[in-house]
């Protein structure tokens, strides 16, 4: 099966039944032809969603959300805020004949705006013979007078991962609608729904031969490496790095990005410049980076040359490294000012006087109103107008004239006339629609392609096979970023089987762009992710021993019952430092729910779940597929499920045992699967920092409290049930709690990976994967003063004193100073480690 | 025609509450040498010692030089010795012989030394909307107006109307502020000035450097008396760029040192520096300008 223009059997011939799909009669549809027939490149997709029927969809839809979902896909740590994608699992379909259209005027505007670029940073020839108006450059915020000698070239990088989004008219011509350059949003995106679609409708993908992609994310990864500068002494490769705003927004795309290509992810603060070189801080100190992927604007990139009075975060000197050209960046920092739609009414003269060619994929109809006889035009037609700001310094919004009403457009209108050269009138162009799936079947959508493209050293263009299709909602023909929900993985089909390139392969060790290192953020981050993680575990028992307090009891007796759920209640907001909420409410009810329900409450299981959550994902690098659903999944469930109220209380019951298991999954994966470097030392370290920590706490409090009689052996049980050592204890001993052998037990057992003794053991042991700081003495040298205090104690305690007034007075000064202790270490690892304060102090 | 020559030191000085591990740092403190301008000696010191120093030439003109400080420090401090010459006759006011409403510079013409108009036309992220001087300058609107007598009065009113305050504003007060106070230092009132005329089509430019002060009558003049100095110049095709300074409501002439020049402040602000560490930090500025 080598051809789709004759149809295989099996195809259908018979005219396709209207109510699985009908399109508008208004609009071009890019998958049923005017006269009803259905578009080659679409015939096999429709064949097999005639035979399923409309009932398919739902389960399209359900396999394809699930999949993306179990990815990390569908949850963000920002959950609920901004656009998230969510996947239709129907693809845009092209031919190979439309395809290679499409690719041309691609790859044309690419070596055009390529062209442009050069010439803005360098002699300028366009504004010298007016092809180009001088104030959209000049006034454009991405123009960077700082680069003004810093033209693309052998040093510089002109365009690098660029994106079109292309859309077709009723006539059928494709147009450029807008174009980015300097931080392209949906490569990621694009990838990740390749990977979901393509395990939704695995058998159509194969029938339809369609083109693979994985080719096209090489051939970038090559080019960075080759545009990467000659190598310092004692430098075997070249280290790339893909710089992120910040980990927390819209573009985790970045994340499976980073993963997909086993490159290093960092934020500007991972960066710092000196000796006019860029350098990584990592865990084992700072390493240096020879280019930079960068994902965010090139305007915010150096604050020390930007004119612009907010300090925004950047790599202060970075500029001056780029002049050095010690270091490369993708794209050229200059080149958003490119994306100004003032530059559309001037494409086709300066494709011709730069390139000497007709311009193969116009862009969408747009008049800038600099030029008086465009603005009276934009005026007449306002509302069939989108309005758009040049890209100068200002506030103002695109807004689409049939939208307003109008005293809203009389408004715009003089906004305009003030400042004309500010504004665009763009064409709302009535864009064709895509069969876009819904819970009962077909439906069609306005949609909207974005195509990745780049140039190579040879300036070759490279089209990705593929890319981002947006659709619209129902009845607009909007399609943007912000406004839309739905993407769709783009299928170009290929006459000839092309050889499969696994999505998921990450680079073979001999081409390893980058070795691998551990940025200080994502190692700040694992550390938190132990700490959060072992906090929300002891808390989540806390509460289950509460709750159970509650709906079961414990056989003592109401008095004493109430007694001891407020001295645990207490004990809990005492450890965790958090005793000013105690002191706002004092109703037992009202503080159950502050652990229950609370979404702020630093002792609430959520709160201290979404801070788990989000270190885990600002360092999701480091997780297995498997690990990122146990924390999807104790995350999701739980932020899903709480009830507004807390009652029935016992519903919590099985949650909580839920979220425990989920909790324990992670850490039994990581246990089974992550490598032991410093990683996982900090994940680890964090873990039992936080679990030694609390437990100092919890018994500090208690032998505090000074509680005798059955409420003391109450209190000793619940502390050998929120450290998960009751049934050891009961095994051990054969005897009800007594504070004496609690201690003895959480203090100083051998062997037993709840005990203080143990804990620390592992501390140092995992500890001295990280190697010393530059200027301090190794962070276990602290750890083995806090095990020399406990051996002196445990002999207190073996010695056979009953353990009464000075022996629980030593054991308090004891646990207090472990505790004031552990902070310090804390604070010393932050700075040695993730600050690289004190680097040449 | 007459010379004069100044020896200038500008000194800033950093100190920090806490150590500071590594500073980047931007100058524009070599004087420009054009316009009959001549520097005869320059220097720059940096305590501690840089790592890294590098000059180069901004796209107006301007010399900038960058260092990095790498070692950690906890004072920092900057000198700029320079001896310059410049012509030291009166200023004239030359005639524009245009109106102010009939000027028509269009964005795409470029000044004598090659640098587009339209950088001195367009909004900046200091006054993104020239709106807010609209109120200001409509009284001093009068159709058919010789421009640089429009210009003029525009610097009389802003020395009459605006008081000026030494620390009433800092360099992140946005123009609003300063429009509805009516007070404000020399920068202020020049990107006042320069918001003014932008608004109306005229190309203006800020333009940072030293004003020689005479102590008075019978007075011996203090040390680091002076302060770094803004004005601002405006372009009409017949006359070039002419000097106005509207915090003391004169034609700068001879007492005058020109700095650098740019869009706005931000463009060649004397001394700039990012660093990381933790703590607060004092500043002082002294500015010694001294006739030879």
């Amino acid at each position: 099966m080598n051809g789709i223009s004759t149809a295989p059997p099996g195809i259908l011939d018979a005219p396709f039944p209207p109510e699985l799909y009908a399109p508008g009669s208004s609009l071009r549809d890019e998958a049923i032809l005017p006269d009803g027939g259905i578009a080659p490149a679409w015939s096999e997709f429709f064949e097999s969603y005639h035979r399923h029927g409309a009932g398919v969809m739902k389960e399209w839809r359900e396999v394809a959300l699930r999949i993306s979902r179990d990815r990390g896909l569908a949850y963000r740590p920002d959950r609920g805020e901004g656009p998230h994608w969510s996947i239709d699992p129907v693809p845009w379909i092209f031919s190979p004949e439309e395809w290679a259209a499409l690719e041309n005027g691609v790859a044309q505007l690419l070596r055009l705006y390529s062209a442009i670029l050069a010439d803005l940073y360098g002699p300028q020839t366009l504004l010298d013979r007016g092809v180009v108006p001088a104030s959209l450059v000049l006034g454009h915020r991405g123009y960077l007078r700082a680069l003004h000698d810093c033209p693309p070239g052998d040093r510089m990088i002109g365009l690098g991962l660029t994106a079109f989004d292309l859309a077709r008219g009723p006539g059928g011509r494709a147009h450029m609608l807008n174009a980015r350059f300097d931080c392209p949003y949906g490569f990621g995106v694009a990838l990740e729904n390749r990977t979901v679609v393509n395990r939704v409708l695995p058998n159509l993908f194969r029938r339809c031969q369609v083109r693979r992609i994985g080719y096209f994310f090489n051939d970038w990864f090559d080019y960075l490496a080759e545009r990467a500068p000659a190598l310092r002494d004692g430098e075997r490769q070249p280290r790339i790095v893909i710089l992120d705003s910040d980990p927390g927004n819209e573009r985790s795309e970045i994340g499976f990005l980073a993963n997909y290509c086993g490159i290093t992810r960092v934020v500007p603060s991972d960066l710092t410049v000196r000796g006019a070189k860029v350098s990584l801080k990592t865990l084992s100190g700072l390493k240096p980076v020879h280019v930079i992927w960068k994902t965010t604007h090139g305007r915010d990139l150096d604050p020390l040359e930007a004119n612009w009075r907010r300090a925004a975060e950047g790599v202060p000197g970075i500029f001056e490294a780029l002049r050095e050209g010690s270091v490369a960046v993708a794209s050229h920092p200059g080149a958003e000012v490119l994306q100004s739609p003032g530059l559309f009414p001037f494409l086709a003269p300066i494709c011709r006087e730069l390139l000497g060619e007709e311009l193969l994929l116009p862009p969408v109809a747009t008049w800038w109103c600099g030029d008086p006889a465009a603005k009276r035009h934009v005026l007449d037609k306002l509302p069939h107008m989108v309005v758009k700001s040049v890209g100068h310094h200002s506030d103002f919004h695109t807004c689409y004239g049939q939208r307003l009403s109008s005293k809203e457009r009389a408004e715009l209108a003089a906004r305009i006339e003030a400042q004309p050269g500010r504004f665009v009138g763009q064409e709302e162009l009535q864009i064709s629609t895509v069969p876009t799936s819904q819970e009962g079947g077909l439906v069609p959508r306005g949609a909207v392609l974005r195509s990745f493209s780049f140039l190579d050293s040879k300036g070759g263009p490279h089209v990705m096979p593929g890319g981002l299709g947006r659709v619209g909602t129902a009845g607009g023909f909007i399609v943007s970023t912000r406004e839309s929900g739905e993407s769709k993985d783009i299928w170009v089909r290929s006459h000839a089987l092309e050889a499969p390139i696994s999505i998921e392969r990450r680079l073979e060790p001999s081409q390893a762009i980058s070795p691998e290192v551990v940025p200080s953020r994502r190692g700040e981050n694992l550390y938190w992710a132990g700490r959060y993680g072992e906090r929300t575990d002891s808390i989540a028992r806390f509460a289950s021993r509460l709750v159970v307090g509650r709906t079961s009891g414990f056989s003592y007796g109401r008095a004493i019952e109430a007694r001891h759920e407020e001295a645990l209640v207490e004990a809990l907001f005492h450890v965790l430092e958090a005793e000013e909420w105690l002191a706002e409410s004092s109703l037992p009810d009202e503080r159950l729910a502050l652990v229950l329900a609370h979404s702020e409450c630093p002792v609430g299981v959520g709160p201290n779940l979404d801070h788990f959550h989000r270190a885990c994902m600002a360092a999701r690098e480091e997780w297995s597929l498997t690990s990122i659903l146990a924390i999807e999944s104790a995350h999701g469930r739980w932020s899903a499920g709480t009830p507004e109220v807390f009652d029935p209380l016992y519903r919590y019951e099985p949650e909580l045992q839920n979220l425990a298991l989920h909790l324990a999954a992670f850490h039994g994966l990581n246990l089974d699967s992550m490598t032991r470097d410093e990683a996982w030392a900090l994940l680890d370290a964090g873990c039992r920092i936080e679990r030694m920590s609390l437990l100092a706490g919890l018994l500090a409090h208690l032998l505090a409290v000074e509680e005798a009689g059955p409420m003391g052996t109450l209190l000793n049980e619940s502390v050998l049930f929120v450290s998960d050592s009751l049934g050891t204890y009961q095994s051990k001993f054969h005897s009800i709690p007594t504070t004496g052998l609690t201690l003895k037990l959480l203090l100083g057992e051998e062997d037993y990976p709840r005990s203080l003794r143990y804990l620390l053991d592992r501390l140092a042991n995992v500890l001295q994967k990280l190697g010393a700081p530059a200027f301090n003495p190794h962070p276990t040298d602290r750890v083995a003063s806090i095990q020399a205090d406990l051996g002196a104690f445990l002999v207190l305690l073996d010695s056979g004193l009953a353990f009464d007034g000075s022996l629980r007075q030593a054991a308090l000064v004891f646990l207090e100073s472990v505790r004031q202790r552990l902070n310090e270490l804390h604070d010393y690892l932050t700075t040695s480690y993730f600050s690289h304060a004190g680097y040449h102090g | 025609m007459s010379i004069a020559r100044y020896r200038i030191q500008h000194r800033t000085a950093y100190h920090y509450s806490g150590r500071i591990d590594l500073c980047h740092s931007l100058a524009h403190l070599r004087p420009r040498e054009d316009e009959g301008q001549e520097t005869l000696a320059h220097r720059i010191e940096v305590t501690p010692e840089p790592k890294v120093r590098a000059q180069r030439t901004d796209c107006f003109g301007n010399t900038t030089n960058y260092f990095s400080i790498e070692q950690s420090h906890d004072f920092l401090e900057v000198v700029a010795t320079t001896t310059v010459e410049r012509p030291d006759a009166p200023a004239v006011l030359p005639p524009s012989r245009t109106a102010w409403d009939r000027l028509g510079i269009g964005c795409q013409g470029k000044d004598a030394t090659g640098v587009r108009l339209a950088n001195y036309l367009l909004p900046t992220p200091a006054f993104p909307a020239f709106s807010a001087v609209a109120d200001f300058l409509r009284p001093s609107l009068a159709p058919g107006r010789e421009t640089m007598e429009l210009i003029d009065e525009v610097m009389g009113r802003i020395h009459g109307e605006f008081r000026y305050v030494p620390g009433a504003t800092d360099t992140g007060t946005p123009l609003e502020t300063v429009m509805e106070r009516r007070e404000g230092v020399c920068q202020d009132f020049a990107h006042v000035m320069i918001a003014s005329l932008r608004s109306v089509g005229i190309p203006a430019r800020y333009v940072s450097g030293y004003l020689e002060t005479l102590p008075p009558p019978g007075q011996k003049k203090l040390q680091g008396a002076d302060a770094s100095h803004a004005w601002v110049e405006a372009w009409t095709p017949a006359t070039g760029w002419v000097g106005f300074d509207p915090t003391n409501n004169l034609h700068p002439a001879g007492r005058h040192v020109k700095l650098a020049h740019g869009r706005d402040y931000f463009d060649v602000q004397p001394l700039k520096g990012i660093f990381l560490g933790t703590g607060t930090q004092a500043l002082l500025v002294q500015v010694d300008v001294e006739r030879m």
